[in-house]
């Protein structure tokens, strides 16, 4: 039948072609590196995961079918448009066969060659997945079902839902970038889909549906398992998956048929004009040559270049394709860019320049320019020869150089062109979210400066690639892959910039500091790859194909022909630039500012911790007073500190000897004590200093330890410059667990186990034992860290620039200017606390704006930058809300003034200090609230740190675990508090929504065993999203008053500032105090377990009760569960309270409509009918309805009832 | 063997162009030559022919096969060589020769073999079947094209300026090949190199604009012009003025000097010689509309 004989043909002739095996070969390589890296990595990351744990193997196995688009791309795009482009097309047109069997038979060799492909990735893994390419202890028992089973369900069926597309979409189009495009679509949809459509709670199972990969509805299905079940549960093939793949199943039938009716053998034929020849009388001119002078100066080649130029660009440019990738890009930003300008935890920012900016250049866009960029160098180098003009160009007097450089030119104007774009589609933004400050000199400067600079460089490396690897599509696979490598380096070890092509040390802009410490680094390396560039560029002109040879050593040759005196000049000059650029980076970053990789860095601490834990119980006196002289020298991101400590003895027993630890990152120009002292160990390397006291120091007694410390940033480093001191918006704190990129510059007393390493797997590949208690930062607003519970007394004076605020904890006596001093004179203030606070303070110093209120006899002050007045007054609202409330209810607040200030937006976070608040940038301050939506974080975030001066600053944590309960979970109640009391229930029911989705999403990748409550320490997870769900639950239960009575004896027993320091024990005691007996067990439950319900409403049932009163039936079914820290669950027998509401019809939404009934009802395990009488006709009604009780199925509580069921 | 019967054929392309206008057309077994200018249609009646494209108007039948609607059938005895084509480059011509041997309904693999090495053979193509197609020159394309159109003895063939491009040799090899082809089926040679369907063709037709102009044997219209046409050997100037006056229909340039031939039923006068008439001078006498339809249509 012919159409066997098509299908051998298509299948024969693909692997007689080497390319199909270079191709393969590359596949297959990639999809098992990737692969491989990804389930190793996660199971390193999570503790007791297994690396060939069967749903790991079967989300990586998406990640191949996402790779294997690309293949699907080429090998599809080429058997729908060989016989178009070789012009075959009409032999076969005028063979006896039909459509079918032609497109079928086309269709389905492919398809069977491409499937070959993806197959053998699992025998591959299957191979790989054992040691020694993988560590034992990561593997769990081999089962040969893991791998065939994805392959089956997910790979196989992928290859032929995308095939059929993009088959289509090549047999229709006729258009190579007509099936790329779509199978970037399908990739992308897929990432998009699954992070926009599941944050919609409703239209999850609508993403599970139509995502072509299935990647959304397996991943659906795997969110909430535990590390026991992922490791042993096959993979589950629930319902909406196996309806995803039968519409998916559907569709391609569609799809093929709907190709197979709308294809047209002859089409070429058909639309050909008819040509209109020249009717007139053939002219008897005789033709006379003109003489003309052809000139070949400079000036001419300057012509000549600007032509090639031009025209190239011309024709890229102003073709149907660009004005559909432009449209494209326009509606990707459009559709993209209002829900993703976003901060790191997804609340809308105003959308100002620089986030808009930062959109523009984000993953995505950056991923569609680079595909973009290969694709037009494949273009411009192949141009001539793709439409057949390869010879009458080449012949051309048209030195290489010239052709080269004036395509090169063409490309970076494309580039520019689609910059352009991106920028507008930026206003577009903008201007529909009604913010009008457009700050074009910010776009220009990263869109057609920086970013535009990155994309020159991947220009010359993709054209170079394109003029070495003669094939199109070899090319572009291997630019991509180039690409993808640029961006993962540092996955394979390569941390360094200097090594990987096109990488700077990275830049934040933020609309304080712009472009801050970031840009003479930045620049250099630009430099230094530009230098990289021109190299590339002479070798790809000198390799330029001309004319019919294609031979490597035929190419070598003529190479070495055309190296002429332009070669040599511009060689050397790139040399020089490489060699120059390259040293002087080199000499800052690993000479003046110390590289070392990130095992060396670890490989530090460890040693700290090896040389000098032994020091860590070794009593030592406490800071109780500190005053300092700062000197901030914000041009020139220098800082001086002179500084006082009063070390007291508050141990029983004489101190000797005093530990000290003095960051590497300063130089300690001074450190004296008021007595005799010698220095016994003093490792400046590793920070540590050991003083011996002449006379010991007696209990009870102090003395004065001085020191003079210098910050100066000298040269500049790999990454990560530090950001502490700027030219404006310098942030620099102490002792307190601040973020990330702020160091502590001021001497700390004792061994600082928050310098040893925390993460297990680290310490393992140091040799580390692992630390039970692993007591370091958690998080970025803990307060609750092992680092010493002082108070001390404070007082600073600080001097800055004449322009700039600088804000300090305590109390400003005076503040002035010194016009003599330092260049154009300098400002001082002198701040002093009135009563003592936990040592923990900061020092900001920037140009603020002020807004200035009073409440009570507290004077709050908001420092912010002078253009972000978006939300001042809703913080204002915030500070005096929250004041209120926390007064009313938790006791007094201890100072005299609250304030807030915004620091550079390089760590987004907020952080408490005694009396001082540090909101960041891009956090709270731009925030775009609008309360009808969502819940507003600004507010919350400030209620919350407010609510610290109480829990955390009052009320310290003991430095055992448990601690967080104390000091964050209840500040986080607070501020929901304080959200309730502004802007009513609902907001408070939505941000419980969210949390209890993070809870159970987040229970499952944690790379550390779960606690209880009361047991936390650095858990994040069940700190911030199971501790407000537990309290709200508590509050539910108890009601608010007791809750708040609870809390202020816990305050009043434990709020002194000093010890007693307060364990979540005592917190325990006092809720408990609080509760009614009949819900002890659940306080047990919600607090000293971990619990699960499964709760639901399994029928329901209705009937008048007379009066206008109806009575409802329900039979709930319950369960419950304990669950060990990795997940592990066990049933228990269940007798608790639970609310069972029955609700009328509501106008919008469930929560708004008030409970006809709603009451406590004892549910034991298993089935129970339960009848209410309520008057009202019900609507709904359920058990749990207001899901206080953690369930990780909570669409089964509540039930619809309609009046017909109820006759 | 089927005469090929086209019958009022019209086609008028979307840009205004009337390609074809009501041709009319018997052709027997046996090699046909279609002659005319570039544009004038004859490409889109190959093509119509060859079940490629269809004509707004007409019937075009096959012996008893209805060209226009039995298409399928059509193919199975049906052998094109399109003026542009291409071939896969990186196969072997013996591959791609067997494939569409299968195609064409030759599924028997023996059978197959037979045809297929006595195809290669015919074109001289046996000794290079093992060679890329992407390394053939212009001449071997050709031929290869030649063997697929001929797999399975076509009763109908058609064949669209195969010669253009071809050396002397390979031109008369190719046509040949063709001739031997004629005997049996219904060989179409459309092209605008008179010479070719001089010495091919046994019926021929004239086509310009889409309008046939002369349809006839090439024999005896040679013949009809026999006595009317003229030589003369003019310079530049007189040229015009001889255009003026007489139905020039064609002139040459030869070492400086032009030759005009000169359209003239009886002499036109001093310093004419007659001249024996070729089937050049019938084209372009055809052309100039002094003979066939046109003419017929002016008097």
């Amino acid at each position: 039948m012919n159409f066997l004989e098509i299908v051998r043909f298509e299948i024969d002739y693909r692997l007689r072609r080497p390319y199909t095996w270079i191709l393969f070969a590359v596949f297959v390589a990639v999809a098992c590196l990737l692969a491989m890296k990804v389930l190793v990595g996660e199971a390193e990351r999570a503790g007791d995961l297994h690396a060939n744990a069967p749903s790991l193997v079967g989300m990586a196995n998406v990640l191949v079918s996402m790779l294997g688009l690309v293949i699907s791309a080429a090998l599809f795009s080429e058997a729908a448009l060989r016989d178009h482009d070789t012009r075959m097309s009409s032999l076969f047109a005028t063979s006896p066969i039909t459509k079918t069997e032609y497109l079928a038979g086309r269709f389905v060799g492919t398809l069977l060659v491409n499937a070959l492909f993806v197959s053998v990735v699992p025998i591959v893994l299957m191979l790989l997945m054992r040691p020694p390419f993988v560590k034992g202890e990561l593997l769990g028992p081999f089962r040969a079902a893991t791998y065939v089973q994805p392959a089956i369900a997910l790979l196989l069926p992928n290859v032929l839902f995308t095939g059929a597309l993009l088959f289509a979409v090549g047999v229709l189009t006729r258009r190579t970038l007509a099936v790329f495009a779509t199978a970037a679509f399908v990739f992308l949809g897929g990432l998009m889909a699954e992070e926009y459509i599941e944050g919609e709670r409703g239209l999850a199972p609508l993403a599970a549906l139509i995502d072509p990969l299935g990647f959304v509805a397996l991943s659906e299905n795997w969110e909430f398992w535990t590390t026991h079940e992922k490791n042993t549960r096959p993979l589950h093939v629930d319902a909406s998956f196996l309806w995803n793949r039968l519409l998916w199943a559907g569709a391609t039938a569609a799809i093929l048929l709907f190709t197979r009716w709308r294809f047209r053998m002859n089409v070429a034929s058909e639309r050909r004009k008819g040509r209109r020849e020249d009717q007139k009388e053939v002219s008897r001119a005789r033709f006379s040559p003109r003489t003309f002078n052809a000139s070949f100066d400079e000036r001419a080649r300057l012509r000549q270049f600007v032509a090639i130029a031009g025209d190239s660009a011309r024709e890229l440019l102003f073709s149907r394709d660009f004005a559909v990738i432009a449209v494209l890009m326009v509606l990707m930003v459009l559709s993209l860019g209002t829900e993703t300008i976003s901060d790191d935890f997804r609340t809308p920012l105003w959308p100002l320049t620089q986030f808009v900016v930062g959109f523009l250049v984000s993953f995505l866009p950056a991923l569609a320019m680079a595909l973009l960029t290969t694709f037009y160098a494949g273009e411009l180098v192949h141009r001539e020869r793709s439409v057949g003009l390869a010879e009458i160009a080449d012949a051309s007097p048209v030195p290489d150089w010239i052709i080269y450089t004036g395509k090169f030119a063409a490309l970076g104007l494309v580039l520019v062109t689609l910059q352009a774009v991106l920028m507008a589609s930026g206003l577009i933004v903008q201007v529909a979210s009604g913010h009008f400050d457009f700050e074009i000199d910010l776009y220009l400067r990263i869109l057609f400066g920086q970013k535009l600079t990155n994309y020159l460089l991947l220009a010359a490396l993709a054209m170079l690639v394109h003029v070495v690897v003669d094939n199109k599509y070899l090319g572009h696979v291997l630019v991509v892959i180039c690409h993808l490598f640029t961006m993962f380096a540092a996955r394979f070890g390569l941390h360094h910039n200097l090594l990987v092509y096109g990488r700077d040390s990275g830049w934040t802009y933020s609309d304080l500091s712009q472009f801050g410490p970031f840009l003479r680094a930045v620049l250099w390396f630009k430099l230094y790859w530009g230098g990289w560039a021109l190299l590339f560029a002479v070798i790809a002109g000198l390799l330029w194909i001309r004319g019919r040879d294609r031979g490597v050593a035929t190419r070598l040759r003529l190479a070495r022909q055309r190296f002429g005196r332009r070669a040599a000049v511009a060689t050397a000059l790139a040399a020089l630039i490489v060699i120059g650029a390259g040293g002087f980076i080199f000499y800052n970053t690993n000479v003046l500012a110390g590289y070392r990789t990130p095992f060396e860095a670890d490989g530090q601490s460890a040693e700290y911790e090896r040389r000098y834990g032994k020091f860590e119980n070794a009593p030592q006196p406490t800071v109780t007073g500190t005053k300092l002289h700062v000197e901030i020298y914000p041009e020139r991101r220098v800082v001086d500190v002179r500084g006082t400590y009063t070390l007291s003895n508050k141990t029983a027993a004489p101190i000797r000897t005093i530990h000290l630890f003095l960051s590497p990152e300063v130089e300690t120009r001074r450190l004296s004590f008021d007595r005799g002292s010698r220095v016994v160990i003093a490792d400046n390397a590793l920070g540590h200093r050991t003083v011996d006291l002449a006379n010991a120091l007696e209990p009870g007694h102090s003395l004065q330890m001085a020191f003079d410390v210098r910050f100066e940033q000298r040269g500049f480093p790999n990454s990560d410059p530090n950001t502490s001191v700027v030219g404006n918006g310098t942030y620099f704190d102490h002792d307190g667990g601040g973020p990330v990129n702020h160091r502590r510059w001021l001497p700390l007393v004792g061994y600082q186990t928050s310098r040893e390493l925390s993460l297990a797997q680290v310490r393992r590949e140091h040799g580390l034992p692992p630390r039970p208690l692993a007591p370091s930062v958690l998080g970025s607003s803990s307060v609750g860290d092992a680092a010493g519970p002082e108070t001390i007394t404070f007082e600073a004076v600080i001097g800055t620039s004449p322009e700039q605020t600088a804000v300090a904890p305590g109390t400003l006596l005076r503040s002035w200017n010194d016009p003599s001093a330092g260049s154009g004179g300098r400002r001082y203030f002198h701040y002093a606390t009135e009563r003592p606070v936990r040592n923990t303070f900061a020092i900001f110093s920037a140009i603020y704006a002020v807004h200035r209120e009073t409440w009570n006899g507290v004077v709050i002050e908001l420092f912010y930058h002078p253009t972000h007045t978006f939300n001042v007054e809703r913080f204002a609202k915030a500070v005096r809300a929250a004041l209120d409330y926390y007064t009313k209810n938790f006791g007094p607040y201890p100072h005299r003034q609250l304030r807030v200030a915004a620091f550079p937006r390089y760590a987004n976070l907020a952080h408490a200090y005694p009396g001082i608040i540090a909101q960041a940038e891009a956090t709270g301050w731009l925030t775009k609230v609008d309360e009808s939506r969502e819940v507003d974080l600004a507010s919350m975030t400030v209620a919350r740190e407010v609510a610290q001066q109480w829990w955390g600053f009052q009320v310290v944590p003991a430095a055992v675990e448990g601690g967080p309960a104390v000091s964050e979970v209840l500040a986080q109640y607070s501020a929901l508090l304080v959200i309730e009391k502004l802007y009513g229930m609902d907001m408070v029911q939505w941000f419980l929504w969210n949390k209890r989705v993070e809870y159970l999403t987040q229970r499952s990748k944690a790379d550390h065993p779960e606690v209880p409550l009361l047991d936390v320490t650095n858990h994040a997870n069940v700190v911030y999203q199971k501790g407000p769900l537990v309290m709200y639950t508590l509050r539910q239960y108890v009601g608010e008053e007791p809750l708040n009575a609870a809390l202020r004896r816990l305050v009043a027993t434990h709020g002194s500032g000093g010890p007693p320091f307060a364990t979540s024990r005592d917190l325990y005691r006092e809720l408990k105090g609080a509760t009614p007996p009949e819900y002890h067990d659940l306080l047990k439950d919600l607090l000293e377990t971990i619990t699960l319900w499964d709760l639901r409403t399994t029928a329901i049932a209705a009937e008048p009760a007379g009066d206008g009163a109806w009575r409802v039936t329900l039979d709930v079914e319950a369960q419950k569960f304990r669950a060990d820290g990795s997940g592990k669950e066990t049933e228990i027998p269940m007798n608790d309270f639970v609310e069972i509401g029955v609700f009328g019809e509501s106008q919008n939404g469930e929560s708004s409509a008030d409970p006809l009934y709603l009451r406590k009802h004892r549910i034991r395990s298993g089935r129970q009918r339960i009848s209410v009488v309520v008057k009202g006709t019900p609507a709904r009604a359920g058990v749990d309805p207001q899901l206080l009780l953690i369930d990780r199925n909570w669409s089964d509580n509540l039930r619809p009832l309609t009046v017909e069921q109820s006759r | 063997m089927p005469d090929l019967r086209i019958r009022d054929v019209s086609k008028t392309y979307p840009n205004g162009v009337h390609a074809l206008q009501r041709i009319n057309l018997t052709i027997p077994p046996g090699m046909y030559g279609l002659l005319g200018p570039n544009g004038a249609g004859k490409s889109t009646l190959m093509r119509t022919i060859a079940t490629l494209q269809e004509p707004d108007e007409g019937e075009i039948h096959l012996g008893s096969l209805d060209v226009l609607r039995q298409k399928d059938e059509v193919r199975k005895t049906l052998g094109y060589l399109p003026q542009e084509f291409g071939v896969y480059p990186k196969t072997t011509a013996e591959r791609l020769l067997n494939h569409f041997a299968v195609l064409r309904g030759i599924t028997r693999r023996g059978e197959r073999r037979d045809v297929v090495e006595s195809l290669l053979r015919q074109t001289n193509l046996w000794d290079v079947r093992k060679q890329k197609l992407g390394g053939f020159s212009g001449g071997m394309r050709q031929r290869f094209g030649v063997a697929i159109a001929m797999i399975g003895n076509p009763g109908l063939l058609i064949v669209d300026e195969p010669t253009a491009g071809l050396d002397p040799a390979e031109r008369v090899r190719f046509l040949n090949l063709l001739a031997e082809l004629g005997e049996k089926s219904v060989v179409i040679l459309s092209t605008h190199i008179v010479d070719d369907v001089a010495e091919l063709c046994t019926r021929m037709a004239i086509i310009d604009r889409g309008r046939i102009l002369l349809e006839s044997e090439p024999h005896g219209a040679v013949g009809d012009l026999q006595g009317k046409i003229w030589r003369r050997v003019v310079s530049r100037d007189e040229l015009a003025a001889l255009e003026r006056e007489q139905v020039v229909i064609s002139t040459k340039l030869l070492a400086g000097r032009t030759i005009a031939h000169v359209f003239r039923d009886g002499s036109p006068g001093q310093g004419f010689e007659a001249v024996a008439p070729d089937l050049e001078d019938v084209y372009f006498s055809a052309m100039s509309g002094h003979y066939g339809a046109g003419a017929m249509a002016q008097s």
